[in-house]
């Protein structure tokens, strides 16, 4: 037996997966790990062409680590749009290898806008080149939509600005008319603030307002809208309140920028009569944004831990439960009824785990309860959702007789993370449950859409102008990158792509 | 203790843990750390598909039916609250498990089982709600086998500690006011013949029932015309939430669980 053993060495990580992604720059597809270092998910890949990358995950393991047992199994949907060729994530979509039926579907009416932000993903502006759908093409996509969904339980109309698009309200219109279940517009409010009449059209057709909404500080407006719009904004809600309409306020939050106001964002839509939910977005490195570094992005639980520093009194992280019907590292959700001016979360009225743990083998699930949570936490839950919850009988929570007076006094919180470029995971991408639909007639799942390459191909059929392939802002790449014309970066030299060395599709040498 | 104050503190618990009351504040498990923590003294009772488990204090039969289900052992499960056994003999039944699974209308202090006739005992968070101990405990010897396992958890407290908010029967059927430090309850065990082998600290679990206590409360009293008889008693509830949250703080409450054998 030897007695000096050489001393070995273990890694200063955990193993948790190979995946597939791709590279940030040239947008090959390429393996990928993701690892766990320090109490954070870390993703590294390597392109032969490229080098090396490593993007933060998730800030916290544990808690992405216990959010992957709440993982529904996937239903299938009525049509598949394309078919299966090379593979996720160039298929697009949805392929018949996807996970997921489209819980949301999001039409992009046109490409201009009333704003040229520094932060956009869908690099919109007054650029001389942009795309406006005319109601033959959005016939088709929502056609699409409804052929795959049969009931489709959530449109989004979105742009560019989709309030500035001439024809938006007879959009919205054709989506009522087809059945679609909530109709909704994802606006900066500009129009909303002053246009009083657009408001009550809106609310003429049950539309809900998905209203961005960053913050208070004119420092937070100026860097991530590029202007002052305060003003608009309030005016935006009091209309949005006179008119009745519900509202969704929706904040991208960026590190240095706008974390110290998640908490007031929090209680001035609890307060405020037209506000029913707020939804926080780190910031999505796709399109134009300003530098960032990848590992030391904002993650889904920085953004629950902020919000349980500044509103302490109201919320904890445990309160938030991962949503099922996605991948459940992408989002969580908070519903909480309103007591005498405080959130009283849900979360501590029921066990959620019970129902929405599919991981560990329970007994006996109350499948009406199941159910609905299930509507409750979705990617596709609109205010209103928690009504099946409370309709239900074996819940204990058994109050239909106050149903119309309590659904009033339910406030829900949603904070999502999207991927970009240098997070991609095919595992997630592949159970996407929102998708972009296109003027062809696809659904391509919104983190596809905008960092594979599908928008730059969207954007060029639609202008007749060619796009270039939209690379993130990131440190690492600083050097190598070039401007395009919308304001997001590129790389100076055409990607002309080489295959990558790889051993998918090989087979051992005889 | 006077024997009546003991059969009306009996009585109280009884109809409280019984009632539609508790369901709504404390949901279908009543103890803290819900199924978790039930899995976790499984674990230590080591059940085989032979064995016989009894689960003093049963309630709704969560956790008979659990241990049931996962390891195919016979249960008796045993609660003082006649609307308890019914409910839990037709979730049984409505289980499929009412041939291996039955539930008992009986006092912990007069189980009504023969000398070792227990392979292993669950028991939770009932003890503090015992009058008299040290018989509740030589009850819990007697029916075990020997070398069989008890599995216990309960809320520990440091009495002299705690606040007024919890005298009286209302602080007793929350299960603090008799609520032991987690040396005596090892104590009694001891004396009564069990070696303790594990003692483990679970005060996060109590924190979660504290929070769900509070938020049925509350959303009982924001939409009091649909359970009337719950939003009269929020306001007192609530005081007795806020001092159960500073005694978890102060470190006068707790949750522990307790694994001990009879020696074989």
């Amino acid at each position: 037996m030897a007695t000096h053993a050489t001393p070995r060495a273990d890694r200063d990580e955990v193993f948790l997966e190979l995946t597939r992604s791709i590279c940030p720059v040239c947008k090959v597809v390429i393996d990928a790990e993701v690892n766990i270092k320090d109490g954070r998910v870390v993703m590294h890949k390597r392109c032969a062409e490229h080098g090396a990358f490593d993007a933060l995950i998730s800030s916290d393991a544990d808690l992405y680590m216990s959010q992957l047992r709440y993982n529904k199994p996937g239903t299938l949907p009525l049509e598949f749009q394309t078919e299966v060729r090379d593979g996720c994530p160039l298929d697009c979509g949805l392929c018949p290898d996807h996970k997921q039926h489209a819980c949301l579907g999001i039409i992009e009416v046109n490409s201009s806008c009333n704003l040229d932000c520094p932060i956009c993903f869908a690099d919109s502006g007054h650029g001389p080149d942009n795309f406006s759908l005319t109601r033959e093409q959005v016939a088709v996509m929502l056609d699409a939509f409804i052929a795959a969904e049969g009931d489709p339980e959530v449109v989004q109309f979105s742009g560019g600005e989709p309030s500035i698009h001439p024809n938006i309200v007879e959009f919205l219109q054709m989506a009522v008319d087809r059945g679609v279940r909530n109709v909704m517009l994802n606006t900066n409010g500009i129009r909303l603030a002053r246009d009083r009449g657009f408001a009550d059209e809106l609310a003429r057709l049950g539309v809900l307002i998905y209203l961005q909404f960053d913050g208070f500080d004119e420092a937070t407006h100026v860097a991530i809208r590029g202007r002052d719009l305060r003003a608009d904004k309030e005016r935006a809600l009091q209309n949005c309140a006179d008119a009745g309409l519900v509202v969704t306020l929706v904040a991208a939050v960026e590190k240095r920028v706008n974390e110290h106001e998640v908490g007031a964002i929090v209680r001035h839509g609890v307060t405020h009569p037209a506000v029913r939910s707020v939804v926080f977005q780190p910031v999505t490195h796709a399109g134009r944004h300003v530098s960032f570094d990848p590992l030391e992005r904002l993650t889904n639980p920085d953004i629950m831990k902020l919000l349980a520093t500044q509103v302490p009194e109201w919320l904890r992280v445990s309160d938030f439960t991962p949503v099922p019907c996605c991948f459940p590292t992408c989002r969580s959700m908070c519903y909480a009824f309103v007591d005498e001016g405080a959130l009283v979360p849900f979360a501590r009225l029921i066990d959620l785990d019970d129902y929405l743990d599919y991981a560990t083998n329970r007994v006996i699930p109350d499948l009406e309860v199941r159910h609905a949570l299930e509507a409750m936490f979705s990617a596709s839950a609109t205010p209103g959702a928690e009504a099946a919850l409370l309709a239900c009988e074996s819940c204990g929570l058994d109050l239909p007789d106050a149903l119309s007076d309590f659904a009033s006094h339910v406030f829900m919180i949603m904070v999502q993370d999207f991927q970009d470029a240098y997070t991609l995971n095919v595992r997630q991408l592949m159970k996407c449950c929102v998708e972009q639909i296109t003027p062809d007639g696809r659904l391509i799942p919104f983190c596809a859409y905008n960092t594979v390459g599908y928008r730059e191909q969207v954007r060029a059929s639609l202008t007749g102008r060619p796009v270039d392939t939209v690379v993130p802002n990131a440190q690492p790449l600083a050097a190598m990158l070039t401007p395009t014309r919308h304001g997001s970066r590129t790389v100076a030299s055409s990607p002309d792509a080489r295959p990558n060395a790889g051993p998918t599709g090989r087979r051992l040498a005889p | 203790m006077t024997r009546l104050a003991a059969e009306e503190v009996k009585a109280c618990c009884a109809a409280s843990y019984g009632g539609e009351i508790a369901t709504y504040l404390l949901g279908e498990s009543f103890h803290p750390g819900g199924e978790r923590l039930t899995r976790g003294l499984m674990a230590h009772l080591a059940l085989r598909h032979d064995a016989v488990l009894v689960d003093v204090a049963s309630g709704r039969g969560t956790s008979a039916m659990l241990a049931a289900t996962e390891t195919g052992c016979r249960v008796v499960g045993i609660d003082l609250s006649g609307d308890n056994v019914a409910h839990a003999s037709a979730a049984a039944r409505a289980g499929g498990l009412d041939r291996r699974v039955r539930f008992v209308c009986a006092d912990a202090e007069r189980l009504p089982l023969d000398d070792g006739e227990a392979d292993a005992i669950l028991c939770e968070c009932a003890l503090c709600l015992f009058p008299d101990k040290p018989r509740a405990v030589a009850e819990l010897a007697r029916v075990l086998r020997p070398g069989g396992c008890l599995a216990l958890s309960d809320v520990v407290t440091e009495p002299a500690r705690l606040s007024v908010a919890f005298g009286g029967l209302a602080g007793w059927a929350s299960c603090v006011a008799d609520a032991r430090p987690v040396d005596q309850v090892r104590a009694l065990l001891t004396d009564a013949g069990f070696e303790v082998t594990h003692t483990d600290r679970h005060d996060d679990a109590i924190a979660q029932l504290i929070d769900r206590v509070e938020a049925r409360l509350r959303l009982a009293r924001s939409v009091a015309s649909t359970v009337p008889q719950i939003a009269a008693m929020a306001p007192r509830g609530l005081e007795l939430v806020a001092a159960a949250r500073a005694a978890l703080a102060d470190g006068a409450l707790g949750y522990a669980t307790i694994v001990a054998r009879l020696p074989a």
